[in-house]
Order: structure tokens, then C-alpha cells, then sequence
């Protein structure tokens, strides 16, 4: 009796015009080319310096900044110059220094929320999808009508009840991201459990628990990591905003929102700078956090 | 089937020497090396040949519909004369239009799923320059021309509410729009029953004759080839190694390769009892590695030193036959395996008893009877063949034998005389691991996020209660039972080929020590070399672990060769249930019978077909009488619309539900044209 044998490769020959691009070989390969191909975006690029930027400047913001950020200068309001690149705020400080520290706040947070509401939201959509049935109808009206509450209302509402902390910030963006994340995953666990597989584990007496998170949780790991890289994009934003809002450290600490809003007022009188490069620095954190979320959605669905 | 075709006219395909590759990553991988055919006017050629062997890409370079990495490296594809390889884009489009069409696997992906019909085939006709009123009164004749009854309620409709046979004739009226001299069929039936494949393809037939286009049909059944073609090209590895008339190729075959994959259908009535399948060892060599001097040379049984050495010559066997072989001379040598004679000895004992099984599905508050009462009972190392039509209910018979889904209350599933329960999750250990099941779709049914070994060592574990260096062993048991090589088992699924898939998937269905396993279609997506293999291994299995299995199937002469008793199902309820060889005696229920004429035959026998005429009803509301009146040949109105029949023994262990005796069902029946 013969066999059919695998040839010397993976992938022999079974489909036609399509075995062409599935000569690639074994997982460990396909993950090394797929670190390749992200390495050859140019918008990861940009986005992975500017975030490298950030992280430098969060880690050792002395080695860039000039001055102390809640150093007081005799000048106040003066515009960017040599020696105060970015000029100084309405207290005197020099507004570039406060823009390097600043980064360390938000650095701090931002994935530590994003990545607390990619873990609820992984473990809700796992649930709504998988179980279906009553638990799925209710929670999806729940993560609806979560979705459709504004993020600066529920942000102050948190804010004044709660009071202002960090575990506060967190513990909001980490709940506006859940439902997100859920509804995502939610899908991508719906299509995964008409799969045999999971009709096979069934067969073969596995729990639920063992079906959703060893069986089905590694299939569906490219859309969480996508979510997971979306999400620090967001994260930041949210983040800013709260604390523009009075949720982050109090004014002297020169965290980009709170910088943003004690000096916002002066734009009027002409003291443009004070507010515009803490908004900058908000927005290019943000584009590269997004950068680098689409190289790697690209990447991951197009293998 | 002509072969009356006068030999000055151009040939309306020619393809002369082709050399194709893919670039990879900037790598050129060659598929196809020098292939070249020619189909005259008004002739059917048929592609045959294992998957890979470069026939769909032969015929999408015969429309110049290549992927961007796709180059032709040498010779030329000349259709009518003309040569597609170095065609501008408008002339391309004129001759897409005009001269050539395709009709591709699965008519779902080749339509739009957001226009009408009418909209789609329109369009065909306007692209012809014909006006808004002129294009849609040329849909409604189109549709006509390929026999739908009422054009205007079709060309109203959203592809999703059509069926795949009468998606499948519309797709053929668009690729006949433009009237062209050469139609590309690419496995055209193989998604379809084949009640609606024989339906489909009576259709091609028939158009043959009415518009005389050339045809070229690439399809892996190696029956459709033959009851719709005039010759026959067999493809491996790029080139064409045999070509002549079906007729001769097929029973007269002077290739190695041809004669394997002939050899590894179940034909002429074999039985697993007879002998084992024939298999060709190996596996086609891998896309774009360099080819021995005879292309098949690493599988024949008649290679020798001469042809690692030297490239075969083309032996003429006369009327346009020939094949790319040293020893076509000595082909006589290769002998199928010999007669064994295996005692398949079914046990005595009842192991497994359904006993008025139902399931009822509820549809937007409406009841679905999705099975009506089914009873059934396996013996011990028994095969029940389970056929019918798709929507029949043999898929939802086979996932209430496993508690996929609950069967209503009322039925009961015994095994070894105790019930089980209703739901696979609230069965015992011992009940769970009685109940095992090998799909359809290895891809599906494998997680591709573990490794082989990981799915076998879990099953293992979970199925027969082993762990640790105990269950390693038990893993290396299995894989070397399956012919699984120790580096399989470190691979993910989507490394390894169709066959192997397959293997592995069968593997875990006997981890443990399943009293019955549900194959369904397991070799369905398979070639049929690799079939075959796994036949064997199935028989083989169940010979030594003295399994029950419910086979499901739509190809009869598979189902022939495993199975150890027959049953026909249709709208949820059994019609038909005897041995096999009382099922392949007869007289037969008249839906079996139906079913069995619709069968296309590699041996070119013509049966008369017994059309089934409509399609299957909805089971949310089905017929009054018995469910099969409103198609059945032999009906007899006032009676049968009427009373639902009874089950009733034709002989001894064949039962019929019908309102016809033995007797009457043994007449001939006529199909007069009322009955089509």
C-alpha cells in the first residue's frame, strides 16, 4: 500500500496558482517574515522613531531637557528662542523641558489602560461569542449603549465622583476600551466556534473554559494584537483629554493635557506657544501610535 | 461523442509548448513545462490529473487570466488563430468578449452578490454594444437557452436566493452571451449534487450542440471527463503525459499514471472484501523543482535506469492516441493489488440503536423537521453508507448520533443497550469516547495553531485517559499506524498536503477506542490517488479495531466499496435501508433509483438517467403523502399525494419506504417527456 507523502516542503502542491505564494515553510519562518515586512514599512519607521523619541524622553527627560520643568525663569511668555526653543509659559518655565517630561505621564499610562481594556474586552467578546444565547443579548445592548456614551461626560462624571488619580485615568480609558474590544473579538469568535475544531474538542469532552481559551483564543490572535495597537493610539488621546479636563496631576506637573489647559487662555493674548507644542506633542504620539497600528494590521492580514 | 471532425480547420485552442511559472519573492517556480494540446471546433477536450498538475492553469492561460506574477517563459496559446499570449489590453477585451469565455467551480464566487441577475447577465449583452432593452430581452432568451423555465422570476432574483445548479446555469448563460468559439469549463459540477451535476452537465451537452464551441473541461472526476468529452489530455507536473479519445485513454491506458489513477477509483462494483485500493506511492513533485528526465519516474512501478536517463519518446498507439512513456508496452505489467479476500466479519451484537430519532429545528418561530423518526442500529465493525442530496438530513443524523446537536424528546440512542444522553457535553466519559468523527474539511476540523503532536497527544489524553511519556508513546503509535513521520508531528496543519490533513484528523478519531466514528466525506476535497490511501486505511482500521462507522457520502461507488449496508435518505426520513448488495441489485426505491442513473460512469457505460425533476423541497414544509411524490417517476397520483407510505420489506433486510411493491418497483420505468 503506498501513501500520500508529503514531498521535501510544506505545501505540496495541493492548491495550484495559489501554491506559488504558500511555498513559505514552517510558523517560526512566517513570523520572522512578518517582523520583515514590518521593518520595510516606511510609515512604521516613522512611527517607531517617533515613539522611540518619546520613550527616550520618558525614560531619561534630563539627557534632552535644558531646564527642570517646574524650574521658574525671570522671563515670562516669551516667545521661542535660543535657549528657550519653545519659548517659556506664563510662569516662566521653559515650555521644551515641560514638553520632554511630559511625555512620562502619559507613557506611563497609556498602555497600561489600553492593555487592561484589551484583556477585559478579550474576555467579554470571548464569552458573548462563544456562549451566544441570553448572555450575548444582553451584554451586546451593554456594550452598545456604552458606545454610544460621550468620552469627556463619562470622563468628568468619573473624575468628580471618584476623585483624581491615576488608577482613576486608567480605570476609564480601560472601560471605554472593553466594550470596543469585545464587540471586535466578539466577531472574530463567532466565526472561529462554526469551525470543526471546536465541534471536534466538543467531541472530545473538553470544558468550555479549555475550548475558548486554548482552542479558540490563539486563533484569534491577530485581530487582539491589531486591537492592542489601535488601542495605545487611543489611549493617549484619552488620556490627554482627561487630564485637559482636570483628571490628571494637578497644574505645576507638566503633563501635555494639564499644560494644554492652564496655558489655552493666553492663546488670545498672542502666547500661542505655550499651548501649541504640548498639542503637538499629544498629536504626534497619537500619529505614531496609529502608524504603527496600521503596519501592523497590514502585515497581519496580509499573511 | 464524435471524433468525425474534419481535420483542415483551425483548431479553435491550440496550445503549443507553454512554459508558465510563478515568481515567488522574485524566484520564478515553474508550473507548467511545455505543455501543448489542441481542441478542434465543436470537440470537448478534457484536462484530467492530480491537483497541482498545472490543468486549472492551463486553462486560465487559455483566457490569459494569470495572476500579476504569472510569466509565460515560452510558446503560445493560440485560440481561433489568434495568439492570446501577446495580445494588447483591448484586444484582450474584444476576444474575452467575443471569442472566449469560462465558467469557473463555484458559481456563488462568480457572481455579484449585490445585484439582481437580471442586472448581471444584462450586462453581458450590453458590453456587446446592445442597448438597455435589447440586453435585457437577450437575458430572458439566454436564460431560456440554458432551460430555466421562467426566466423573468429568475432575473429577478439576488444570487443568494438561487440554488447552486441554477446559479450554475446562469453563469453558463452569461459565458455564452458573446457566442464564443471556446467555452473553459474549470471543475465546473464539483461543488453540486449529482443529481444537478448530471443536470448540469446534460445542459453543456446539449448547448454543445446548438452554438458548436469548442470545449475544454478541467475537472477531477474522471466520469464527467468521460461521459463529456470527445479526447482527453492527462496532466503531471506540467505537461501532458497521455492524450487520445476517452474512449481509448480510459480503457485502454498506456501511461503508468493514467492507469494509477484509474486503478485508484472504486469501480466495477469492487468491495473492501475483494481487495485494497490501488494508490500511487508519493507525491507529485513539488511546484518548481527540477524534473527527473520522465517527469513521473519517482513513482512508476515500471521505472528503471533508462528513464532516470533519458526523456521518455511519445509512443504512437494509433488514432491520435499516444503517451510520454519508455514502457508503454509493458503497462500489462503493472497488476492491481491481488484478491485477499479479508474477512470484514460483522459482529452479532447491537452496539449502537437510534430508536425514533427527531430533530426539529426552530426557524423564525416556525418548526424545521430536519429528521422524522429515524431508526437505525450499527453492529459491531459495521459500515452503513448513508447517501442522499444535500439537504437531505444526513449531516444532522450524523450530529444527533454525536449529541452536536440534541434530537428531540422522545428518541432515544442507545449504546451497548444503555441510552446515552441527548447532548455530547452531559455524556459520560465512557459514552464520549464511544462517539468519534472524522470531517469533511481537515482544515476546519484541525486547530492551526497547534502542532500535530499537540492535537494527538491531547486526544489522547482526553480519549483514552493516558498521560505523560504514556501518552507520547500512544502518539507515536498513531502517527506510525496513520504513516505519519515523526517530522509531521512538529508541523501546524497548513504545512502538510490534503492526504496528510486527513490522516491526522482520522488519528484523533482513534486516540481512544471509539466503538463507532461518523466519517463525513472524508475524501471528498481529495484527489483520488490520495482517496484511495485513505480507504484503505479506514478498512484497514476498522478491520483491526473492529469500529462501526456511518459513512456519509455522495459518491456511489466510494460508498459501494466500504459500506456493508446502504441507506438512502431524503427530506430527514431513511427511504431506503439494505445491504449493499441489495441496494446495488435492486429493485430500489425510486428515489435510489433516481439517484443511482444520475452517477456519470468511468467506464463509459450509458445508463438511462432518471431525471429528478425540481429541487429538493423546503423540510419547513414539506409535501403531503410521501415527501418524494412531487419528484418521483413512478408516482401514483391519489395515492401517494395522499398517504404517507409505510416502510415495507422488499426482501429480508431491505426495507422501502414506498407505496410500491417488489414487484411493481422491478418494471422498467420509461421516462416519457412528461416525466422531465
Amino acid at each position: 500500500m503506498s501513501d500520500d507523502q508529503i514531498a521535501s516542503g510544506p505545501s505540496a502542491g495541493d492548491t495550484e496558482p495559489v501554491a506559488a505564494s504558500a511555498i513559505t515553510s514552517d510558523r517560526r519562518q512566517a513570523r520572522r517574515e512578518n517582523y520583515r515586512l514590518l521593518i520595510r514599512r516606511p510609515s512604521f519607521i516613522i512611527g517607531a522613531v517617533i515613539m522611540a523619541f518619546w520613550v527616550l524622553c520618558a525614560v531619561v527627560p534630563d539627557l534632552i531637557a535644558p531646564h527642570h520643568p517646574l524650574d521658574y525663569r525671570t522671563d515670562l511668555n516669551t516667545g521661542p528662542r535660543w535657549g528657550n526653543l519653545f519659548g517659556t509659559d506664563r510662569g516662566g518655565r521653559d515650555v521644551f523641558s515641560r514638553v520632554i517630561a511630559g511625555s512620562r505621564d502619559v507613557l506611563k499610562l497609556a498602555p497600561v489602560a489600553a492593555m487592561l481594556g484589551v484583556i477585559f474586552g478579550v474576555i467579554l467578546g470571548m464569552f458573548m461569542g462563544y456562549l451566544r444565547g441570553w448572555f450575548d443579548t444582553i451584554a451586546s445592548r451593554i456594550v452598545e449603549s456604552f458606545l454610544s456614551l460621550p468620552v469627556v461626560l463619562l470622563g468628568l462624571l468619573a473624575v468628580t465622583t471618584l476623585g483624581k488619580s491615576n488608577i482613576v485615568v486608567i480605570g476609564i480609558v480601560a472601560t471605554l476600551f472593553t466594550p470596543v474590544v469585545a464587540r471586535t473579538v466578539r466577531s472574530a469568535v463567532l466565526a472561529e466556534t462554526e469551525l470543526d475544531y471546536v465541534a471536534s474538542a466538543k467531541l472530545r469532552g473538553e470544558s468550555t473554559m479549555f475550548i475558548m481559551f486554548r482552542e479558540i483564543l490563539p486563533n484569534v490572535s491577530s485581530p487582539i494584537i491589531v486591537e492592542l495597537t489601535v488601542r495605545i493610539g487611543y489611549a493617549v488621546f484619552t488620556i490627554a483629554t482627561l487630564s485637559f479636563l482636570g483628571a490628571g496631576p494637578p497644574p505645576p506637573s507638566p503633563d501635555w493635557g494639564s499644560q494644554v489647559s492652564d496655558s489655552y487662555n493666553s492663546i488670545v493674548s498672542g502666547y500661542w506657544w505655550s499651548t501649541f507644542f504640548p498639542a503637538m506633542a499629544i498629536a504626534s504620539l497619537v500619529i505614531a501610535a496609529n502608524l504603527i497600528a496600521d503596519s501592523v494590521q497590514s502585515v497581519m492580514e496580509g499573511s | 461523442m464524435s471524433d468525425a471532425v474534419p481535420p483542415a480547420q483551425a483548431p479553435a485552442l491550440k496550445v503549443e509548448d507553454l512554459e508558465l511559472s510563478y515568481r515567488v519573492r522574485g524566484v520564478p517556480r515553474a508550473v507548467l513545462r511545455g505543455v501543448s494540446f489542441e481542441v478542434r471546433p465543436g470537440e470537448a477536450y478534457g484536462l484530467v490529473g492530480e491537483s497541482g498538475c498545472g490543468k486549472s492553469t492551463t486553462a486560465y492561460a487559455a483566457m490569459r487570466y494569470m495572476p500579476s506574477n504569472a510569466v509565460v517563459d515560452g510558446g503560445r496559446v493560440l485560440v481561433a488563430g489568434q495568439d492570446v499570449t501577446h495580445m494588447s489590453d483591448d484586444e484582450l477585451r474584444r476576444f474575452r468578449a467575443h471569442g472566449a469565455s469560462m465558467v469557473y467551480q463555484d458559481p456563488v464566487l462568480s457572481m455579484n452578490p449585490t445585484l439582481k441577475i437580471g442586472k448581471q447577465v444584462a450586462e453581458c449583452f450590453r458590453i456587446l454594444g446592445e442597448s438597455k432593452e435589447q440586453a435585457a430581452q437577450s437575458a430572458r432568451e439566454a436564460l431560456r437557452r440554458v432551460k430555466i423555465a421562467d426566466p423573468d422570476r429568475v432575473l429577478d432574483r439576488y444570487p443568494h436566493q438561487l440554488s447552486g445548479g441554477m446559479l450554475q446555469r446562469v453563469v453558463i448563460a452569461m459565458a455564452l452571451a458573446g457566442d464564443p468559439s471556446l467555452l473553459v469549463l474549470d471543475e465546473p459540477t464539483t461543488g453540486l449534487d449529482a443529481t444537478v451535476e448530471a443536470e448540469v452537465l446534460d445542459l453543456v451537452r446539449e448547448l454543445r450542440s446548438e452554438t458548436n464551441a469548442a470545449i475544454l473541461l478541467i475537472a477531477h472526476n474522471l466520469g464527467v471527463i468521460r461521459t463529456m468529452c470527445d479526447r482527453v489530455g492527462v496532466m503531471y507536473a506540467g505537461r501532458v503525459v497521455e492524450e487520445g479519445t476517452v474512449g481509448e485513454v480510459f480503457d485502454n491506458p498506456n501511461h503508468p499514471y493514467t492507469l494509477g489513477l484509474l486503478n485508484s477509483i472504486p469501480r466495477h462494483g469492487v468491495r473492501k472484501t475483494d481487495r485494497a485500493l490501488f494508490t500511487i506511492p508519493g507525491n507529485l513533485p513539488l511546484i518548481g523543482t527540477d524534473l527527473p528526465a520522465c517527469v513521473y519516474v519517482d513513482r512508476c512501478p515500471l521505472a528503471d535506469d533508462l528513464c532516470h536517463a533519458q526523456a521518455p519518446p511519445t509512443v504512437e498507439l494509433g488514432s491520435g492516441h499516444w503517451a510520454r512513456c519508455h514502457h508503454a508496452d509493458r503497462i500489462a505489467d503493472i497488476v492491481p493489488p491481488e484478491h485477499e479476500d479479508t474477512d470484514y466479519s460483522i459482529g452479532e451484537e447491537t452496539i449502537v440503536q437510534l430508536a425514533n430519532v427527531s430533530k426539529t429545528f426552530r426557524q423564525r418561530g416556525s418548526d424545521v423537521p430536519a429528521l422524522v423518526s429515524i431508526d437505525l442500529g450499527f453492529k459491531e465493525g459495521e459500515t452503513l453508507g448513508l447517501v442522499g442530496e444535500s439537504g437531505s438530513g444526513k449531516s444532522t443524523l450524523a450530529k444527533a448520533l454525536l449529541g452536536i446537536h440534541a434530537p428531540d424528546e422522545g428518541g432515544s440512542i442507545e449504546l451497548d443497550g444503555r441510552q446515552v444522553r441527548a447532548k455530547a457535553t452531559d455524556r459520560r466519559v465512557e459514552s464520549i469516547r464511544a462517539f468519534q468523527m472524522v470531517f469533511q474539511n481537515a482544515d476546519s476540523a484541525l486547530n492551526r495553531m497547534w502542532t500535530v503532536r499537540h492535537i494527538l497527544k491531547r486526544s489522547v489524553t482526553k480519549l483514552a485517559g493516558i498521560k505523560g511519556a504514556e501518552a507520547d508513546r500512544k502518539v507515536n503509535e498513531l502517527a506510525e499506524a496513520m504513516r505519519l513521520s515523526q517530522r509531521h508531528l512538529d508541523m501546524k496543519p497548513r504545512q502538510l498536503s490534503g492526504g496528510l490533513k486527513q490522516r491526522v484528523a482520522i488519528a484523533r478519531a482513534f486516540a481512544g477506542d471509539p466503538r463507532i466514528v461518523v466519517c463525513d466525506e472524508p475524501t471528498s476535497a481529495l484527489d483520488v490517488s490520495v482517496q484511495a490511501a485513505i480507504l484503505n486505511l479506514l478498512a484497514n482500521l476498522q478491520n483491526e479495531e473492529r469500529t462501526s462507522y456511518l459513512f456519509i457520502t455522495h459518491d456511489i461507488g466510494v460508498v459501494r466499496y466500504l459500506s456493508d449496508r446502504i441507506a438512502v435518505m431524503y427530506l430527514g426520513r431513511i427511504m431506503e435501508l439494505g445491504t449493499t448488495d441489495q441496494v446495488f441489485r435492486g429493485p430500489n426505491h425510486p428515489y435510489t433509483e433516481a439517484l443511482l442513473s444520475a452517477v456519470p460512469s468511468v467506464d463509459g457505460r450509458t445508463t438511462d438517467r432518471i431525471p429528478l425533476k425540481g429541487e429538493i423541497p423546503s423540510p419547513a414544509n414539506p409535501p403531503s403523502g410521501c415527501v418524494f411524490h412531487t419528484r418521483c417517476h413512478r408516482v401514483v397520483m391519489g395515492l401517494c399525494d395522499v398517504t404517507e407510505p409505510e416502510t415495507i420489506e422488499l426482501s429480508p433486510g431491505h426495507s422501502s419506504k414506498c407505496h410500491l411493491t417488489a414487484e411493481q418497483l422491478a418494471v422498467p420505468v420509461t421516462i416519457t417527456a412528461a416525466a422531465v
